[in-house]
């Protein structure tokens, strides 16, 4: 009980001790009890609606959804990153005079009494209900039973990936995989939506009335809770050990791992050094700027993961917008996502994301102009994936002609972009975790909230001072005059360079000014 | 010794003059109007208990704070002036070591040098001689990520080198390293100072302070308690001769080094 008390404290302070993680829970409690209340309810409905209408679909529907809760659960600490978090990190613990499997043990306690896992108790016990009805109270512990496995499958994925962390380049991996997982998945309720998606959701019914989910561990105490409220006490018992035994031997193998992982056996010894001589291609200072960070962005899996997944997000914005217009894409819809391209330089926090370099960074002598500027031209080149993207989209779509103009469109919007983004990471820099670390681990001097409200800002700010730049640039288009493209585009490029240069000088005279104030800021020391 | 006006403070021969530098961290004041001088060439020791407030002096005399009130001149630089013009005249080697994890030693060290302006022939010149001379060649193409806690504090030694800076303020540059390394790193910074280089030194280890130090300042609870050769040190306190700089340290500290004994020890 002291170790699921230390867990909590810990917990507590961690949030009261970030505001934007202590203002996340004040929104996110009154959310759970909502979603715990609606999922009861719909829970219940859900059972009461196929037990009439299609019962023999009952029990190979719950085994797909608590598949997909338990997958959910277990995939957790990948997906969110969780992975180096104090949540499944025995290492401090491991020195005291306490036997292991009390460590996992009290472990699973503090995770089963987490806001997320107790919101699902309700729908379980409303779920009881509408199966068991009189035999209400036999179901619940079979299908609590199956919430015990699910947080002990998450626990021995979390312990798992700790043991994968001992390496740094497979915690990398690891860490890039997660966050590529991630986006993928929450593009799935998107595509399963759009027009495209019929089959997708024919092939996941055709999966559900094969009851393909029977062979899914997370699916069998529904199962056992489906037979007792049918008062088939055999089968009901049967899925009830199974669940039973694989939560007990989830929970060994996580012992196992936290074992081996303790005693140093799982560490695989030195990271392979490049055999080449280092160079910096790029000429002076700022190109040592730009290379450096590009190299870094490239080493570093989130900087990494957030630079390839920029290929998706005007791609899924075109679709969207595709779905929703008879003649599909067109291009005004090119314009549009080329515009919101070009603003997605906002908020890219450049200043913060070098960490515990910026002392160093800011140690050195060069003038502050050409370290802004080296930087802008950093945060343009690690945004091409979405330029790339949309001048292909484009090309498909329209032709060559009109894909110079839309990529023309997107630099000169990340132009301008750049220069009012230069201002935000000076003023309102947020803090992040270091390269390879938890990315939602809370760090001091937070800014989050007041920072996304100040991009949304800028945005608008950008929007409106590249619309004559993107209007230039585009102009020939609506004229049907191709051949002005030649003379229009060069002349929105070099305007938008203009206004850069003015802006980006007042910026970096206010970097001059403020820089042990920025410093102090990251370190949270403000 | 102190000039709270800072006039004739770029004169003479003092390559670091701090001018009642104070700073205060919302309620507590780290540094309480610290001011000396540091004459060019010399190895000044500046020594204190934890959270005494050397990590924050260093950090204001380099820029990287700014001071709540004070001043201090650098080689002639005003810390209230113009920073690039300092930071070109120093060399920084600070205790949490900030350092790029995702790059390797070698691309490390080769950036810090261009970015200091060395044309690319010469930055890989002193780049492959400090690596070769701080023994780190053969790991040079190791992410720093990988590096160990010597190593690191060696490649940041290398970075505050590599443009030959005419101050040098090194935080506990012999922490963490190894007594071989220890003894090269030592070796280095006589010939620096014996080249004219001003150094700025904080450490623990009070004998290799004794033996390297010219001259040293002791801060306390933010405040300087003492300022001078070591000799003149015992002779302000009274001290004996043949008292070693621990002796006189613990003394100017108030260090009260006789505790109840932990009776459940045995």
């Amino acid at each position: 009980m002291a170790l699921v008390g230390l867990r909590f404290r810990l917990e507590a302070r961690a949030t009261l001790g970030s505001r934007g993680r202590a203002l996340g829970l004040v929104f996110a409690l009154p959310f759970l009890a909502l979603f715990s209340a609606l999922a009861s309810l719909g829970a219940f409905a859900l059972v009461r609606v196929v037990s009439r209408t299609e019962p023999g679909l009952l029990l190979p529907a719950l085994s797909a959804i608590f598949t997909f809760l338990g997958l959910s659960f277990a995939l957790a600490p990948l997906l969110a990153g969780v992975s180096a978090t104090e949540s499944h990190d025995l290492s401090r613990l491991v020195a005291y005079p306490v036997p292991l499997a009390t460590l996992v043990a009290s472990s699973l306690v503090a995770n089963l009494v987490q806001p997320s896992v107790l919101a699902l108790v309700p729908p379980l016990v409303a779920l009881a209900f509408a199966l068991g009805g009189p035999r209400w109270p036999l179901l619940v512990p079979a299908l609590g039973l199956g919430l015990l496995l699910t947080v002990a499958s998450a626990q021995t994925v979390g312990i798992a990936l700790h043991a994968l962390s001992r390496r740094r380049r497979l915690h990398d991996r690891v860490l890039f995989a997660g966050i590529g997982a991630g986006l993928l998945l929450s593009l799935v309720p998107v595509l399963m939506l759009s027009r495209g998606g019929a089959s997708a959701r024919r092939a996941l019914v055709a999966l559900v009335e094969r009851d393909i989910f029977a062979l899914s561990p997370f699916g069998w105490s529904a199962r056992a809770a489906v037979h007792a409220g049918r008062g088939d006490f055999a089968p009901f018992l049967g899925w009830s050990a199974a669940v039973l035994v694989t939560t007990a031997a989830a929970l060994g193998l996580s012992a196992a791992i936290a074992g081996r992982l303790y005693r140093g056996e799982l560490d695989s010894g030195e990271a392979p050094a490049r055999a080449a001589r280092a160079r910096i291609r790029l000429p002076g200072a700022i190109g040592a700027l730009v290379e450096k960070d590009l190299r870094v962005a490239w080493r570093d899996p989130r900087l990494k993961a957030v630079t390839l997944s920029g290929v998706i997000g005007p791609l899924l914005l075109l679709f969207v917008l595709g779905q929703g217009s008879a003649g599909g894409v067109g291009p005004v819809q090119l314009v549009l996502v080329a515009g919101m391209a070009g603003v997605g330089v906002i908020g890219s926090n450049a200043l913060a994301l070098e960490r515990d370099g910026l002392g160093l960074l800011l140690g050195f002598p060069i003038n502050r102009l050409a370290l802004v500027t080296g930087k802008s031209i950093a945060v343009v080149v690690l945004r091409a994936p979405a330029l790339l993207a949309l001048s292909v989209a484009a090309l498909l779509f329209a032709g060559p002609v009109t894909a110079i103009a839309i990529a023309t469109v997107v630099l000169v919007t990340q132009v301008i972009a750049c220069a009012a983004d230069s201002y935000l990471q000076i003023l309102f820099p947020v803090p992040v975790p270091a390269a390879g670390r938890d990315p939602n681990a809370p760090i001091s001097g937070s800014r989050g909230l007041g920072a996304a409200a100040i991009s949304l800002l800028a945005m608008a700010v950008t929007l409106v001072a590249a619309a004559p730049f993107a209007f230039l640039a585009w102009l020939p288009e609506p004229l049907g005059q191709r051949g002005l493209f030649v003379a229009t585009l060069p002349l929105a490029l070099a305007g938008a360079c203009a206004v850069y240069f003015m802006a980006a000088s007042g910026a970096a005279r206010l970097l001059l000014r403020r820089e042990p104030e920025l410093i102090a800021r990251l370190r949270g020391e403000e | 010794m102190e000039d709270p006006r800072g006039e004739g403070a770029e004169g003479g021969g003092d390559a670091i003059v701090a001018l009642a530098l104070t700073r205060q961290f919302r309620r507590q004041l780290a540094v309480d109007h610290v001011s000396f001088r540091v004459a060019r060439g010399r190895f000044f020791g500046f020594l204190g208990p934890n959270g005494a407030g050397k990590s924050t002096t260093i950090r204001m005399l380099t820029g990287l704070l700014r001071p709540s009130s004070g001043d201090a001149v650098i080689e002639g630089a005003r810390l209230s002036g113009d920073l690039i013009d300092l930071k070109r005249k120093i060399g920084v080697l600070l205790e949490e070591l900030p350092l790029y994890e995702r790059l390797t030693g070698e691309e490390h060290l080769l950036f810090a040098a261009r970015m200091h302006g060395l044309a690319a022939p010469e930055a890989r010149r002193r780049t492959q001689e400090l690596l070769e001379f701080l023994s780190l060649a053969d790991e040079r193409g190791k992410l720093v990520v990988d590096y160990s806690q010597g190593m690191r504090k060696k490649l940041a030694l290398a970075c505050a080198l590599v443009h030959g800076p005419s101050v040098l303020f090194l935080d506990e540059p012999l922490n963490g390293i190894d007594p071989v390394s220890g003894r090269v790193v030592m070796d280095l910074l006589r010939r620096l100072t014996a080249r004219g280089v001003t150094l700025f030194f904080t450490s623990h280890v009070l004998d290799v302070v004794e033996r390297l130090c010219d001259e040293v300042a002791v801060i306390d609870r933010g405040r300087i308690v003492a300022q001078g050769t070591l000799a003149e040190i015992r002779a302000q306190r009274e001290l004996a001769g043949d008292a070693s700089l621990e002796d006189v340290f613990l003394k100017l500290v108030s260090a009260d080094v006789t505790r109840e004994d932990l009776s459940w020890i045995g």
